[in-house]
């Protein structure tokens, strides 16, 4: 197996050399069959790496310690899903899983645009191929993931890192990588137009739908980041400004001003020269960011550890990355200028600028702060460092700008705002405002910074609302039909101005959060059984210390009762969970108890087996929780904005009028009935029997109940059910009730079926996003299918018109209204 | 076009020199010298009451019974420095521990600020994994 990773790996590397020869001496001789075959060597590099992935996460499954990668992430205890996670759990497998990931990206925006920019294809393919051939070249002469033992294998692996065995864990990486790969096809767009001097606005629209995959896949991995360090590290927050952090922000920064940018360019011709260095850039601190995590060249707690050699290959690649992509753009320049001068510093344009440049600025100053204490040992040898504060200090002023940018940018008019259209566009915004502000004094909010942030979110809300309502008032008088088609059909309309707005509102959300961090609230204490403290209107009473076993790990669960005021609102269990295999890295079980208003977080920072006392860190959380469904309100938006121009074509065009506020009103009606449907006593049934599939009997069989061999003449199947009856039916427990039930009586979660998994558990959180993400994608296709089939003709040309007069309303409007 | 590209450039130099003063300034008061205890040790009055980040490693933790104060010696090269916290330590502090302590230096030892404890873990396996998660510079 092994030798067959390392064959694949080769040819790959081989399949990188032809596809960039082929493209360029194709390109260059106009030869439509090298083109071709370069094109076509490019898929096989994608084919070859899934192939590679095959045999790396095979040999994760069957437990292949003769390979020293698995041997060292793995270990046969591990359940199944860590097991394929430990893939990318360590250096070398992260930047194999980073190769094969460009490669199905990769693949995926040449097909899709062979056709459309059928010019810029060979460098496309020849710049993408050249990237992969480096980190495959770094594979193989440096970190091979297939590498095996000399001597005899060893009998089992290390496993993987205990804080990793989590599942926001297991799927932060890909969703980061995600984003960052996502980052390189902009950037091979970018520099084909370069190479080819094609450098009209077409190569833009290829580039700016992938810059919003990767935007949004970058958002969707820091924001699992901050999840996970929030459950899992235990000390109370999300974000620490570790380096490792800091660089998937980089990129972020860079690829958010350059969305927003993009939009000066496709309507006014300005910008150029600075677009194309902001997808330079974004690319380039996608390579930094990986060469950050795994040089060794920062100390960090999620980095890959020292490694010099790995370090010079990375900077000899990032300097032809530069040399190379800033020569071309000099080389260009003259077919870079722009067609336009800005009008007037009270415009939208203006505004975009505003926000590029604090956004690059942050995105410097975070380097810098990260870099620093490296610079300062380079340049005067002794090493300073910055902590936290001094991040905060700046970017906590810095956000408060981009936060009120948001909220004006979209009031402003291209070209010029003239102050009657000021005045307008204004009022009821700064006004609402001013009233939370108001209000916010009033009750005695006494953090400024969370109060300007409070304001400025609410100025946020007021502009964006205040935006849908007259969009849809001008559609309304003009297409007669009621309000809420109207607004329908203007998203619908156009979907990326709207769908920008909604992520507006998402960043609004997470900004709340942000400035609940200025309430937090925290105190730790040592308790003995019986004893309680009081933290804000929380009251924590320590019942009793537990020592728990299962196959992996020893568990010391501190039982709390929680009393808010002098009600009891429950039970919470922080854990420490200690490895058999690494005894010396307990990992810390946040007990969480999550609330609209404010999170209660107890960690169980330390215990004394001798007078079961044990020490609690309680910190409440204000607001947390709206950082994670801003996110999700971001998604939905950048989903939105994705979306094919013809995909929500049929909602405008075939829909009467009056039928989208008539089905909202019948699903309304018809939502609290279904509910009702389901009584009680056939869902209690339902989970009854899911859970016989879930526990084991106790004959000896070692099935679960449902399937025991024994039955019907099985004794231990009597007894099992008696006592899910009692749990299920009398007690009226939930599941994970009643198999923790279970597990307590037994002593030990070998009674269930699969051990209780906390993380996985999680899954049923993502379970109604992803029917739901399914189903609108199952939607979309339908509309389209239906919108293509009804009008194949007439509907193109009138799009077309659209596309021009809708640009044209967009102006005029404003100045209008 | 030249005196457009002049005025830009004027603005640039303005807001690029305003941004770095403020940056320095501020960078002064934040910043924490990073010193293993033998090099602090050397000459201890020198660094009184200056915010360090002293490394080394962690001998005689004592603990007030039923409290969360700390007393112990941090040593490194021979050097030995007394330090006292309050508070929660990481997992890993343990006789032995390498740790990374934020904190000012006093006539009577080394004062650790609140969550200012970062202790590497022993494992050979993967040092930069588990530490605290508190960290930036450990």
């Amino acid at each position: 197996m092994p030798a067959l990773g390392n064959a694949l790996l080769l040819a790959a590397f081989i399949a990188c050399a032809y596809a960039i020869a082929a493209s360029v001496a194709g390109a260059r001789r106009r030869s439509t069959r090298l083109i071709e075959s370069g094109t076509g060597a490019y898929y096989l590099i994608t084919a070859l790496m899934t192939v590679a992935s095959g045999v790396m996460v095979h040999a994760f499954v069957t437990n292949n310690y003769a390979i020293k990668y698995v041997q060292r992430y793995s270990e046969a205890a591990q359940p199944l899903a860590y097991k394929i996670a430990s893939y990318w759990g360590g250096l070398d497998g992260s930047v194999m899983f980073w190769v094969f990931l460009l490669g199905v990206f990769g693949s995926l925006a040449v097909y899709t645009n062979r056709e459309r920019h059928r010019e810029l294809i060979p460098y496309v393919v020849a710049v993408l191929a050249t990237t992969q051939m480096f980190f495959i070249l770094l594979m193989v002469v440096h970190n091979n993931p297939f590498s095996t033992f000399l001597t005899a294998p060893p009998r089992d692996g290390r496993g993987l890192s205990p804080l990793l065995q989590n599942f926001y864990m297991a799927i932060h990486p890909p969703s980061l990588y995600t984003g960052l790969v996502a980052m390189t096809i902009p950037y091979a767009f970018g520099m084909a137009a370069l190479i080819t001097g094609h450098l009209d606005d077409a190569w833009l629209r290829a580039v700016r739908r992938w810059t919003m995959i990767g935007w949004l896949a970058l958002s969707f991995g820091l924001t699992l980041g901050m999840l996970w360090a929030y459950e899992e590290l235990g000390w109370g927050g999300y974000w620490a400004w570790d380096p490792v952090e800091n660089a998937g922000l980089l990129p972020w920064f860079t690829a958010t001003a350059f969305l927003h940018s993009v939009m000066v360019q496709e309507r006014r011709g300005m910008l150029r020269v600075w677009n194309v260095t902001l997808v330079i850039t974004t690319f380039f601190l996608t390579i930094f960011a990986t060469f950050m995590t795994r040089s060794g060249v920062v100390q960090s707690v999620h980095a890959f550890g020292e490694d010099r050699e790995l370090a010079r290959l990375f900077t000899i690649f990032m300097i032809l990355i530069v040399t190379f992509s800033f020569g071309l753009v000099i080389h260009r320049l003259p077919l870079l200028r722009s067609r336009n001068e800005l009008d007037s510093w009270v415009s939208r344009e203006a505004a975009f600028l505003a926000n590029n440049w604090i956004l690059l600025f942050s995105a410097f100053f975070v380097l810098f702060a990260t870099m620093f204490p490296t610079l300062s040992e380079l340049v005067t040898g002794e090493r300073l460092t910055v902590g936290p504060p001094f991040f905060n200090k700046w970017m906590l002023p810095i956000g408060l700008a981009l936060l009120a940018l948001t909220g004006v940018g979209p009031l402003l008019a291209w070209r010029k705002s003239t102050i009657s259209n000021l005045v307008e566009q204004f009022l009821y915004p700064v006004i609402f405002a001013f009233v939370v502000a108001g209000g916010l004094v009033a009750l005695g909010v006494r953090v400024w910074s969370s109060g300007v942030c409070f304001a400025l979110c609410a100025f946020v809300f007021g502009t964006i609302a205040q935006e849908f309502i007259r969009g849809a008032e001008v559609r309304r008088a003009a297409s007669g039909s009621d309000r809420l088609t109207a607004m329908i059909g203007l998203v619908s309309r156009s979907k990326r101005r709207y769908g920008g707005y909604i992520v507006h509102v998402g960043i609004a959300l997470m900004f709340l959060g942000f400035a609940g961090e200025g309430f937090k609230q925290e105190a730790e204490k040592i308790l003995r059984p019986g004893e309680q403290f009081t933290v804000a209107h929380f009251t924590i009473r320590h019942e009793a210390l537990r020592v728990t076993s299962d196959a992996q790990k020893q568990m010391i669960t501190g039982h709390v009762s929680v009393l808010d005021g002098d009600k009891p609102i429950g039970t919470m269990e922080p854990a420490k969970w200690f490895y058999a295999k690494r005894e010396q890295e307990p990992t810390t079980e946040v007990a969480i108890r999550r609330g609209v208003s404010e999170d209660l977080y107890i960690v169980l920072a330390g215990y004394e087996a001798a007078d079961q006392s044990a020490t609690y860190a309680v910190t409440i959380n204000p607001l947390v929780n709206w950082i994670w469904l801003g996110f999700a309100i971001m998604a939905l938006g950048t989903g939105l904005a994705l979306l094919p121009e013809s995909a929500l074509a049929f909602v405008a065009a075939k829909v009467p009028s009056g039928a989208a506020t008539a089905s909202v009103l019948l699903l309304m009606l018809l939502l609290p009935s279904l509910a009702r449907a389901q009584t009680p006593d056939a869902t209690r049934a339902v989970l009854r029997k899911q859970l016989e599939g879930e526990i084991l009997c106790t004959c000896g069989c070692r099935r679960p109940m449902n399937d025991c061999p024994m039955e019907p003449n099985c004794h231990g199947l009597d007894a099992q059910r008696a006592k899910l009856d009692k749990y299920v039916v009398e007690q009226g427990m939930e599941r994970d009730q009643v198999l923790a039930a279970f597990a307590a009586d037994y002593g030990t979660q070998a009674i269930l079926a699969r051990p209780i998994d906390k993380g996985f558990n999680r899954l049923a959180w993502v379970f109604p996003y992803l029917v739901g993400l399914v189903s609108a994608a199952g939607a979309v296709v339908i509309a389209r299918r239906w919108s293509r089939n009804a009008e194949p003709e007439a509907a193109a040309p009138a799009s077309q018109e659209d596309e021009a007069l809708r640009s044209r309303l967009d102006d005029e409007l404003r100045d209008l209204d | 076009m030249s005196a457009k590209a002049l005025k830009i450039g004027a603005t640039a130099a303005v807001v690029v020199a305003a941004l770095s003063g403020l940056l320095f300034s501020t960078l002064r008061e934040d910043t924490q010298f990073y010193k293993h205890v033998d090099e602090v040790m050397n000459d201890p009055s020198a660094w009184h009451g200056r915010r360090l980040q002293l490394h080394g490693y962690v001998a005689g933790i004592e603990r007030k019974r039923s409290s969360l104060e700390y007393r112990f010696n941090v040593q490194s090269n021979g050097s030995v420095v007394q330090a006292s916290y309050t508070g929660v330590v990481p997992d890993t502090f343990k006789e032995g521990a390498e740790v990374v302590l934020k904190g000012t230096l006093g006539a009577d030892g080394f004062h650790v600020e609140r969550n200012g404890v970062m202790a590497k873990c022993p494992s050979k396996y993967e040092p930069s994994k588990g530490v605290l998660p508190n960290t930036s510079g450990s």
